[in-house]
């Protein structure tokens, strides 16, 4: 039986916090209408200058930009540099799969804006650890990212006494934990992280879950802790999105970076490259990362950009199908290298994620290749070369088609 | 109207949580009070601790639990596992514990079963009955003790003797599907409803929104309980509304 | 704001209350006996169990007249649950036992048609008309609900009702006094932004 889908944008009854109306809207699709219609968009940004004009100049930094380099954090710093003149601290996660593109995208952004960066990298081995043991429990590996990403950030407000902090993109315009129908400035917040960011799981959580098998000292998980609410309080914090005050719009956004700084986007595996060339060029785990959602949901990151666009009317029914089916569901190249990481074959993958899958879909696992990008030979390797590695069902084109 | 529930069990062993398979096996599933925080800030519905240390059965862990606990998380919270005295029970509730969850003494003492309820009220009481079924027959068997002490009155008439003792819920377990995340045993959950004139949450099998839903939609229940659905798996209490709301069942709105 | 006073009728527990009341940063006191009423600003009365027991309770501890003379000053106060109840005029469990007649109306049994008691869970409740108490909360949301008895009274003085086979009040207030059916401190975020605003509210409406 097929999945229950939206009838407007076509995100699938798995997608997470999805709820059709009546007419079989999807939620998304109605937060979206409400925010274009009903939010007094001038008064936000009014909001936004106060907020500023109320943190500026008093601290160390006016505040902390936590930067990935993908085309949100890139528009959302260049907006604060360029409309309001502020002296951000910008704090990146190094999450360990930081590509080539990305790094020379962020080297331009941060030379022409003229910025200070910090830089963390986290213990390679705890990562790899954390990694298994998330994609064991939640089918997805990325804990010590979502948390990083998030908790990180805050540690280092604290430290630089630094309590305004911008984060890009709203919840709100992807999932339903927050909406915008509520009339409320998501707070970027521990109860944000717990709610959805850590797969709820805390770092506390995850010591007593590794701590058997693996070496861990007590401090190992430092970075993936959120700090304490007393102590934000105390010194003030405010954590919001640029896009609670600003209205976001993808495309917009991406045209202003690509032409302001030169921000250029990237191959990313399993995408159709000359469509989305913008989305998620960070990272080169994300090819294994939309698997994986492929095989749990049924639907995969092809389906959320035709999604979007379909919501904005960018795009017909038709040419969004024949994306996805011509696109979708490929089995990524890195997947060679993730099964390095965690020293598992992809019979073991393969048992692990069907734990996890969300019913009502049955997945597939017979999947093809998706082709390699530019830069696979630039990736990471533990141990093996390009021709050995670990167990897979069968080999990937070596092709770039 | 009157929402349903989905109810996050938590066992609690030593000073962590454990998720069990059928009673049996331990697997660390987190910190108490962190996750915790994280099912208040998943906006759960109410929180069910049950201390399944076989050794150390006082109350003081699940007080000492307690008084962190209901610091952070504002809602319904259920305490149980190794409750025996209409002391445990004052000491619990004082401490901010809305509901005891008593199942051995519900066999031998149903004298405090109606000291709680007259005292807290019949709603603060809840009666949790572990249930294996006979490999023959396939009749409900139930046990006492953490799943150890087998009992000889039947489901019906011990349903019918709590509920005349005072129990104002009942939290019904299924041993042989507990941790298979294989699906509720449905049948059970409507043979408990159809015979209790209390509430009933029922327990053991979720595996996925589908197993919820189906139990919700088979039978009257009132609250689905889970274990190892929020731990194995990508899902928490939100998701699986969303998912339970897209079939018409009712969940509370915050 | 001023400190809070919360009663102690030795009826249900107070914990999740002080708690609540604390998380929001709020100074509060418990009153276990009416001298502490001259020393708050504001005073919750929270309670889960009879009537007629926590009328006796107060009677007892000496509580009656100065909550009256506390509320006749103008001053905030908020029933929860039976400590809402209590506010009534008089309450009908086994013969009529007088309340503290804070609201006008008569606490009795429920009659919900084929559905069981007590009234346990998360229910919605719908506005009847604004209250200060109520700012920033939606309209709707549901909160948790313990009870089997209703507070009957004129519809002007109800301002929020909750559906449970019929129609009853779940938040009814005259002035400075206020009353919740539900549990704000079992109710999450809707319920501490109304304790919230309970602490900065100045009686007036």
């Amino acid at each position: 039986m097929p999945l229950k889908s939206c009838v407007r944008c076509g995100l699938p009854e798995t997608y997470e916090t999805i709820q059709f109306d009546e007419k079989g809207v999807c939620n998304i699709c109605s937060e979206r209408t409400f925010r274009d219609e009903a939010i007094d968009w001038k008064e936000r940004r009014r909001q936004l200058d106060a907020l500023v004009a109320t943190y500026r100049g008093k601290h160390p930094y006016d505040c902390i930009v936590p930067f990935s380099g993908g085309k949100d954090s890139t528009f959302t710093l260049n907006f604060l540099v360029r409309e309001y003149g502020l002296k951000p601290l910008v704090v990146q996660f190094n999450h360990g799969f930081l590509r080539p593109t990305l790094l020379a995208n962020n080297e331009r952004t941060f030379k022409q804006l003229g910025v200070e960066v910090l830089s963390f990298t986290p213990n390679w081995k705890v990562v790899k650890r954390l990694m298994r043991e998330s994609l064991i429990r939640k089918g997805d590996f990325c804990w010590h990212c979502h948390t990083g990403i998030f908790a990180f950030p805050m540690q280092i407000a604290l430290r630089f006494e630094t309590p305004l902090i911008f984060w890009g993109e709203p919840s709100a315009e992807y999932t339903a934990y927050y909406s915008y129908s509520d009339q409320e400035v998501e707070e970027v917040d521990e109860r944000r992280f717990n709610r959805w960011t850590n797969l709820g799981i805390t770092a506390e959580d995850m010591a007593g879950m590794i701590g058997g098998d693996f070496p861990l000292d007590p401090r190992d998980l430092a970075p993936y802790t959120y700090p304490s609410v007393r102590d934000l309080k105390r010194l003030g914090c405010r954590s919001v999105c640029l896009g609670s005050f600003v209205p976001w719009d993808v495309k917009r956004n991406t045209q202003e970076i690509m032409s302001e700084l030169g921000w250029k986007g990237d191959e990313v595996e399993g995408m159709p490259w000359e469509t989305y060339p913008y989305e998620k060029i960070e990272c080169y785990m994300q090819g294994v990362r939309d698997y994986i959602k492929y095989l749990k949901r049924g639907y995969s990151r092809v389906t959320q950009m035709t999604a979007l666009d379909l919501r904005n009317g960018r795009i017909t029914k038709e040419d969004a199908a024949r994306l996805i089916d011509e696109h979708e569901g490929r089995k990524p190249p890195s997947l060679r290298l993730f099964l390095e990481y965690l020293e598992m074959d992809e019979q073991e993958f393969n048992e692990i994620v069907r734990k996890t899958v969300v019913a009502p879909h049955v997945p597939d696992f017979g999947a093809e290749w998706a082709p390699m990008t530019w830069d696979f030979d630039r990736w990471h390797r533990e141990k093996a070369t390009h021709t050995d590695g670990p167990a897979l069902l069968d080999s990937p084109s070596k092709s770039r088609d | 109207m009157l929402k349903k529930r989905i109810v996050p069990v938590q066992l609690l062993l030593g000073e962590r949580l454990v998720k069990t398979v059928r009673f049996d096996t331990h697997r660390d599933v987190g910190d108490p009070v962190a996750s915790s925080k994280v099912y208040s800030s998943q906006d759960a519905d109410e929180l069910v601790f049950l201390n399944i240390d076989r050794e150390g059965r006082s109350a003081d862990r699940l007080l000492r639990l307690l008084e962190r606990v209901s610091e952070v998380c504002f809602m319904p919270l259920a305490m149980g596992g190794g409750i025996r005295a209409l002391a445990d029970v004052e000491a619990l509730i004082r401490r901010g514990a809305d509901k005891v969850v008593i199942n051995s003494a519900a066999y031998r003492d149903r004298d405090l079963l109606a000291q709680a309820a007259d005292k807290f009220g019949a709603q603060a009481v809840v009666v949790s009955i572990d249930v294996r079924r006979d490999l023959e027959t396939g009749a409900p068997r139930l046990f006492s003790d953490c799943g150890r002490r087998a009992e000889a009155i039947t489901l019906e008439e011990h349903i019918r003797a709590v509920s005349d003792s005072g129990a104002g819920e009942l939290l019904v377990n299924s041993i042989d599907r507990d941790g298979t995340m294989e699906g509720y045993d449905v049948p059970l959950i409507a043979e408990v409803r159809a015979q209790s004139r209390v509430p009933v949450i029922a327990c053991g099998g979720a595996g996925n929104y589908t197993h919820l839903k189906d139990a919700f939609l088979a039978t009257d229940v009132e609250a689905l309980a889970c274990g190892s659905l929020f731990n194995f798996g990508d899902n928490n209490p939100l998701r699986a509304k969303a998912f339970l709301g897209n079939y018409g069942i009712p969940f509370k709105k915050i | 704001m001023g400190t809070v006073g919360i009663l102690d009728i030795e009826m249900g527990n107070l914990r999740s209350l002080c708690n609540a009341i604390d998380s929001l940063g709020v100074d509060s006191r418990v009153a276990r006996e009416p001298s502490v009423l001259a020393e708050v600003s504001r005073v919750l009365i929270p309670g889960v169990g009879s009537y007629r027991a926590a009328m006796g309770n107060l009677t007892r501890l000496g509580f009656v007249d100065p909550l009256r003379r506390f509320a006749a000053a103008g001053k905030p106060v908020l029933g929860i649950c039976l400590g809402m109840q209590v506010l009534s005029t008089r309450g009908e469990e086994g013969g009529a036992v007088p309340g503290l007649a804070l609201i006008p109306g008569d606490v009795v049994l429920m009659e919900p048609d084929s559905l069981r008691l007590p009234h346990v869970g998360w229910n919605s409740v719908s506005f009847r008309s604004p209250h200060p108490v109520l700012e920033g909360i939606r309209d709707g949301k549901d909160f948790y609900f313990v009870h089997s008895y209703e507070f009957r009274c004129a519809p002007e003085h109800s301002y929020a009702e909750t559906s449970y086979g019929r129609p009853f009040s779940s938040i009814v207030g005259v002035g400075n006094v206020l009353g919740v059916q539900f549990h704000p401190e079992k109710s999450q975020r809707n319920g501490l932004q109304l304790l919230e605003n309970f602490c900065r509210w100045d009686g007036g409406c």
